[in-house]
């Protein structure tokens, strides 16, 4: 009664999308205005695409409108290069400041329903980070569709899509890429729904599967977000770049791990440990609140581990207090009724009368799929892996280096998107005939081992010790010794996990062993997490060490980490790009190495 | 805050076997944990097999809609307390969306069958005005955009098709409506005909006999009868 692993069925087509969030979906729609006859097949693991992470994004996106006299692009540029802690790539922030507004308009031409001014132009408002005149004032840069800005960008990208006939599997999952001496020839695909196993041949596969949030135990990211495309590289041996690059936001509500917005402490909220104590004018004496994201998470965890949080006996994870009740009513009202509502919404909390729980949240992953500015997937040598893409949160072009700044994220989905999109159309037609039939050899191996396996380790226990392992030593706070025991326990967790059966023998809907699978790629990406963070001995934009408090000179580079085998790790490096400081224009010293002070 | 002791009576069906039946789940949970923390608790202490879906987890995709004690809602944003409160009961049943589309497995509705319906109204621009010259966006009042505004706020949770009882039949339902009506009232939308052919068609909004049970159930407060109302009334463009 063994389960048939077999494929059983082989589609074709000229690109397979993996995942269908936003990224994924620019691409397809980029390749489908130039071309519409190309056929493409979207993957998605979600029920449906619309319920892709992207749809939850709420801010904005950030992009200079030509017509505006007072922002200019040198200002996005030096803002994404100054909040990157000099390492993002400059010829890719180049390129995506300079294509963003025509992207903005394709986005509304085609639908998207962005807030409007009195006139009926776009609003733009303002986020932390963003400037005018190298960091004199803030500049309203990002334009927005009122709270839900990502879900508007899902809508238009998605139903480009639909108009134009792709073809969308959802409820499955990509569980090998079939790379064979540096070229890609597609991937083999699971769909939970039926239980079966398709191998798709493509003449480019396109990865944009997201992020991979759910390695912590706290976080904004959504349940699929388990960081399986950079899984899937490593499995085939590729590397990733800067996967030590993660994003913590100060506020997220205890449980759900719900955004509580910057515009809470703007507002005047006050942070409390568990004596009532407002601490924050212990870590920045000035600024107190106002401070920068990464150091009031860092001032918030130290209360943690001080033993001055308080542990929620509800979702037993430990927090502080921001209080709000000495706001005035017109505040809250006006100001922050959303963020309110989430407080009511799943806490049952009223912050008018009450203190809140918050603590610092996993948030967004700057690391990923290296590739180059056309989203080329490249190996660590720089070579091409040829017709193969990255896109999205999954991929490191690298925009972002070790610091994303708000509203970035998004901008990044839709112009590598559409730089991804006209790459593809054009090897589409210069390979008419690409397509080789090769077949998988590892997934069958891993599923077999995951039926086969005995033992009474429950897959969900180990996966939430795991999660909380890398938030506790992982997190952000980082040292030697704290990353050394969280290697030991991936480690043990691996070889636990081996010995955890499956409670249900069937391929339909197996949520089990969905999860078992995705537990393979938490610890993958883990381990590779850590190793990457023990390598970077300084401290730069997210990535913190209590051993190592100051940046680096040394460090400045790129990680490229791969695994040939679990647990066994090779560390590279990548230059840091700096072609607009080196091109010597108006204004190029900006773009040298600086200090990121705000 | 408190703990509760719950019951939940979780339906649950096995495509293999294609058989259903009722299983019942017994765990202590402080009141603010929602049903996707039941469900995960389940999983994780007592039965990985059971199968329940969800993505964000804060009301913001429509993934995660099962029916409570017969009502259609968000797992992910009913909190053990307030169901205690709404129900009067520590005892659930907890059964799969309805009228919506096929169960594949426990919990878990066919989420590509339901959106089907959504399909089929196009919900995208068919025929696109022209953008203004020289790269510009479309100019839109802030007034016109108010009136369709609350409709674009639809995640396709399909509890509102799950409650309406025409749905069964050949009416699209609710959210399909909705879908079709924010792009007959969209400026940038120059097919008008075929949108309102659609609206009017056999499966459009005169399958509505306005019962308002979808304005009651949407988890996003959404008056979806009202705009259903409006189509009906002709009202859509603007005067
Ligand atoms: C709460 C929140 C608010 C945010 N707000 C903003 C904001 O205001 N501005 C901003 O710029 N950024 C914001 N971000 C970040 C931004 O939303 C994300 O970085 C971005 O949406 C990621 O898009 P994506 O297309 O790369 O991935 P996703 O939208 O996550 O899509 C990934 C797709 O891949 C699929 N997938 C995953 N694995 C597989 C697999 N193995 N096989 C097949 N398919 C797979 C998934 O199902 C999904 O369809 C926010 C993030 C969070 C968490
Ligand atoms: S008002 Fe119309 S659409 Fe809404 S539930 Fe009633 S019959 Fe269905
Ligand atoms: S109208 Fe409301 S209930 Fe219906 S699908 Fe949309 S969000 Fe859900
Ligand atoms: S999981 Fe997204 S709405 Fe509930």
């Amino acid at each position: 009664m063994k389960p048939d692993l077999k494929v059983t069925e082989t589609m074709n087509c000229d690109a397979l999308i993996i995942g269908a969030g936003g990224a994924g979906m620019r691409v397809a729609a980029e390749i489908l205005e130039r071309k519409p006859d190309a056929k493409i097949i979207a993957l998605t693991k979600v029920s449906h695409p619309q319920k892709s992470h992207t749809s939850t994004a709420q801010g904005g996106l950030a992009a200079v409108d030509p017509s505006d006299p007072n922002d200019a692009l040198a200002f996005h540029m030096f803002d994404t290069w100054k909040g990157s802690d000099c390492m993002a790539d400059q010829n890719v922030v180049k390129k995506i400041c300079e294509s963003a507004w025509d992207q903005i308009l394709w986005l509304e031409n085609r639908g998207m329903h962005f807030s409007r001014d009195q006139y009926g132009s776009l609003s733009k408002r303002t986020f932390g980070g963003h400037t005018r005149n190298f960091g004199e004032v803030s500049a309203f840069r990002a334009v927005f569709e009122a709270d839900r800005t990502g879900k508007g960008i899902m809508d238009t990208t998605w139903g480009e899509c639909l108009k134009q006939n792709i073809t969308f599997i959802s409820q499955c999952v990509a569980v090998e890429l079939l790379i064979r001496d540096d070229r890609c020839f597609g991937c083999i695909v699971f769909s939970q729904k039926t239980g079966t196993f398709l191998r798709i041949l493509a003449k480019a596969t396109v990865i944009a599967s997201g992020g991979s949030g759910q390695v912590f135990n706290v976080t904004t990211n959504c349940r699929q977000n388990t960081g399986d495309g950079l899984a899937l590289v490593m499995d085939a041996g590729l590397p990733v770049m800067d996967p030590e690059a993660v994003q913590f936001h100060p506020t997220g509500i205890v449980g759900p791990g719900i955004l509580a917005s910057e515009t809470l402490r703007s507002v005047g909220g006050i942070l409390r440990n568990k004596d009532n104590e407002p601490f924050m004018v212990k870590y920045a004496p000035k600024m107190k609140e106002l401070a920068p994201r990464d150091l009031v998470a860092r001032a918030i965890e130290s209360e943690i581990r001080e033993g001055r949080g308080i542990l929620h006996p509800d979702h037993n994870i430990e927090h502080v207090w921001i209080d709000l009740r000495h706001l005035s009513k017109e505040v809250h009202e006006k100001q922050i009724p959303e963020v309110n509502s989430f407080f009511m919404h799943y806490l049952n909390l009223d912050p008018r009368t009450e203190l809140c729980p918050v603590r610092p949240s996993n948030h967004y992953h700057m690391g990923g799929i290296p590739t180059n500015e056309f989203g080329e997937v490249e190996d660590g040598g720089r070579q091409v892996i040829e017709g193969l893409y990255a896109v999205g949160e999954c991929a490191a072009a690298s925009f972002h280096g070790f610091n994303r700044l708000a509203t970035n994220s998004l901008l990044e989905l839709i112009t590598m998107g559409k730089f991804v999109g006209d790459r593809i159309a054009e090897r589409i037609d210069a390979e008419p005939n690409s397509v080789k039939n090769i077949n998988g050899e590892v997934y069958k191996k891993k599923f077999e081992d995951y039926f086969e396996a005995r033992g009474e380790n429950n897959t969900g226990r180990i996966r939430n010790s795991l999660r909380s392992t890398m938030t506790q030593k992982v997190g952000v706070f980082r040292s030697e010794k704290d990353i050394s025991e969280a290697i030991e326990t991936i480690l043990d967790l691996k070889a636990q996990a081996e010995q955890a059966a499956l409670n249900g023998q069937s391929l339909v809907m197996n949520q089990e062993l969905m999860s078992r699978w995705e537990l393979d790629n938490l610890l993958t990406i883990s381990i590779a997490i850590s190793e990457a963070a023990m390598h970077r001995k300084e401290s730069r934009g997210a990535h913190f060490r209590d051993d190592y408090p100051n940046r680096s000179e040394e460090f400045n580079y790129h990680t490229i980490l791969s695994m040939p085998q679990f647990g066994q790790i090779e560390i590279g490096w990548r230059e840091v790009d700096m072609s607009i400081f080196r091109g010597g224009e108006v204004n190029y010293e900006k773009f040298d190495i600086i200090e990121r002070k705000y | 805050m408190g703990t509760y002791d719950i019951t939940l009576n979780i339906h649950r069906y096995d495509p293999e076997e294609k058989k259903s039946r009722v299983q019942t789940y017994r765990l202590k949970a402080g009141g603010i944990t929602r049903f996707v923390d039941l469900f995960r608790k389940i999983n994780d202490e007592d039965d990985p097999t059971l199968t329940w879906s969800s993505s964000c987890e804060h009301g913001q995709c429509g993934a995660c809609s099962v029916k409570i004690n017969g009502k259609p809602l968000l797992a992910c944003e009913l909190l053990v307390e307030n169901a205690v409160d709404l129900f009067k009961t520590t005892t659930f049943d907890v059964e799969p969306l309805d009228n919506v589309a096929p169960v594949v497995r426990d919990l878990v509705i066919d989420m590509e069958k339901a959106y089907e319906r959504v399909h089929k109204v196009k919900p995208f621009i068919i025929n696109p005005k022209p953008p203004p010259a020289g790269g510009k966006e479309h100019q839109i009042s802030p007034k016109l955009m108010e009136r369709y505004l609350e409709a674009t706020r639809c995640i396709n949770c399909f509890c509102c098709t799950s409650a309406c009882i025409s749905s069964t039949r050949k009416f699209l339902g609710p959210n399909a409506m909705l879908a079709a009506i924010v792009r007959a009232m969209d400026p940038r939308e120059l097919e008008k005909q075929e949108r309102l052919s659609c609206l009017f068609s056999e499966h459009g909004v005169y399958r509505c006999h306005s019962s308002f049970a979808c304005s009651f159930v949407c988890p996003k407060q959404i008056d979806v009868a009202h705009f259903i109302a409006l189509a009906k009334a002709g009202a859509l463009q603007e005067e």
